[in-house]
């Protein structure tokens, strides 16, 4: 298996399972995207999806370490070649300019020259997010026993989760906009019959992304509510549903409802 | 017209270099940039100091050898030129001019300007030829190349191997280059029988050499006095990947 070795060493071969990890890990953001857009349709649509979801015991653990995966490979692999390329320059020139036609700054703020930083920025924001929404860190006496869509209000009213996960959201745009085209190019997908479509794919894909998930803690602050109270004997909002659940009046409805309980 | 060269110098490859200030009081509009270069080596000879070493040879703009990056910009200012081809009108009076060498661990310094450029002999040698004698110029149309291959063909291989698409990389890669050198030969019949060692061997070379990846910035295209395109890297992408996986080597 030598050659698989030596293919991933290359710089090619490298820069090709970052474009395919790339292009993964985008299929989980549009997967994880059209999830989430199913709050604004509803808090009941959307807590029956998460229900449903993590119902999937053996298909979230197998997704999840996929996931971990294809991250660590994304990165690490990343982190090398950029340390490839700033060896195998030196010794910096005094003056640098562009000849592309539309860019006359050097090595200008553009997506393509910091896709390590934004890299890097969205992996801490990613583990924010994981902080806030799996392992439930950061508030988790505020959202103990909260059903999926109040967690989620709840975690992004708060002004800081709020900010990060617009800053995360834009970052994330960023890094796409440039990733999400370059990928083709990488994986050799080109033709002048297609070079518009793969030009302008990333921007579109990358405006999509970013500010469809830029919308949610916005909508958090924008949509009336009152939080709920927090229900100790209700299951974890990542639990598997069971019986219990389904039979207790939903966190969402109004607090003189929830009054109404019997018992 | 009055020019302030800023020249990098540096006596030889292992010697730091420092840029110095020289003032040419008058430069005609009509000289190339390399012959503004020979009058500044006169006055230095004239005054008992050590010229500036600078590659060059046909200067006409066909031979690759003149390397130059001017004032941040590989061959000057102007798009699908050479240094050579660069001429004083391009400039005005009392201008600063900044004059550096190609910079990449791949191409030390070998004195001033002149930079060694052998890395790329390497990775030809390492796969950039086809191996059987073609022998005489056979009859027309008895081995038939599709029009579009064969100006594509030709488009790869007018790279005439400057090093400009390494010089205005952010990361010093080589891919412009060897992408045209595995296109030229993978567009044509000739090259078909060496098609996946060639860039399975090349690409060894070029990461040996200490040349970095492509981020896909297309500033080698743009600097490319050729006007090689970066299509023939994604073609180089595809050549590799197959060759990798269907190699029996």
């Amino acid at each position: 298996m030598s050659w698989v070795t030596n293919a991933i060493k290359s710089s090619i071969g490298r820069k090709f399972l970052v474009a395919c990890t790339g292009l993964l890990l985008c299929g989980f953001l549009v997967a994880h995207l059209i999830g989430n857009l199913l709050m604004y349709i509803g808090p009941e649509v959307y807590n029956n999806y998460a229900h449903t979801l993590h119902s999937q015991e053996y298909l979230i653990k197998i997704a999840e370490v996929g996931l971990l995966v294809l991250f660590i490979a994304h990165l690490w692999l990343a982190i090398e070649a950029s340390g490839r390329n700033r060896a195998a320059r030196q010794t910096r020139y005094a003056v640098k300019k562009s000849k592309l036609p539309n860019r006359k700054i050097p090595f200008a703020i553009t997506p393509e020259n910091y896709m390590l930083v934004s890299g890097i920025i969205v992996l801490i924001f990613l583990c924010i997010h994981l902080g806030d929404f799996t392992f439930n860190l950061t508030m988790p006496e505020k959202i103990e026993g909260l059903e999926p869509y109040d967690k989620a209000i709840v975690i992004m009213r708060s002004p800081i989760s709020a900010i990060a996960y617009v800053i995360g959201s834009l970052l994330l745009m960023w890094h796409l906009w440039h990733g999400a085209t370059s990928m083709f190019q990488t994986l050799g997908l080109r033709h002048p019959k297609y070079d518009g479509l793969t030009q302008n794919f990333g921007p579109v894909f990358a405006t999509i992304i970013g500010l469809g998930f830029a919308t949610f803690p916005i909508y958090a602050w924008l949509v009336p509510y009152n939080p709920p109270a927090p229900n100790p004997d209700a299951p974890e909002a990542h639990g598997e549903p069971d019986s219990h659940s389904m039979n207790t009046i939903p966190a969402w409805q109004p607090a003189s409802d929830r009054n109404e309980l019997p018992g | 017209m009055k020019l302030t060269l800023h020249i990098w110098r540096q006596p030889n490859t292992e010697a730091d270099g420092e840029f110095k200030t020289y003032e040419l009081p008058d430069v005609s509009e009509h000289m190339s940039f390399l012959e503004m270069l020979d009058v500044l080596n006169e006055k230095l000879i004239s005054e008992g100091q050590e010229p500036v070493a600078f590659d060059h040879d046909c200067r006409e703009g066909i031979c690759g050898t003149c390397s130059l990056m001017i004032n941040g910009q590989a061959h000057g200012p102007d798009r699908e030129t050479t240094a050579c081809q660069l001429h004083m009108r391009r400039f005005k009076d009392g201008d600063e001019i900044w004059i550096e060498p190609w910079r990449a661990k791949a191409f030390p310094v070998i004195k001033d300007l002149v930079v060694n450029r052998s890395a790329f002999d390497r990775i030809m040698q390492a796969g950039g030829y086809v191996s059987v004698n073609t022998g005489n110029a056979p009859d027309a149309n008895s081995t038939i190349v599709p029009k579009q291959n064969a100006d594509l063909a030709f488009d790869a291989a007018t790279c005439i191997g400057c090093g400009a698409c390494v010089a205005a990389c952010k990361n010093a890669s080589a891919m412009l280059f060897l992408s045209a050198k595995v296109s030229q030969l993978a567009l044509l019949p000739q090259g078909q029988p060496e098609r996946k060692s060639r860039a399975i061997n090349m690409l060894k070379q070029m990461d040996e050499e200490g040349f970095g990846n492509c981020t896909n910035t297309n500033e080698c295209e743009a600097a490319c006095p050729a006007g090689i395109s970066v299509e023939n890297i994604a073609r180089l992408n595809r050549q590799y990947v197959s060759a990798v996986l269907t190699s029996r080597d």
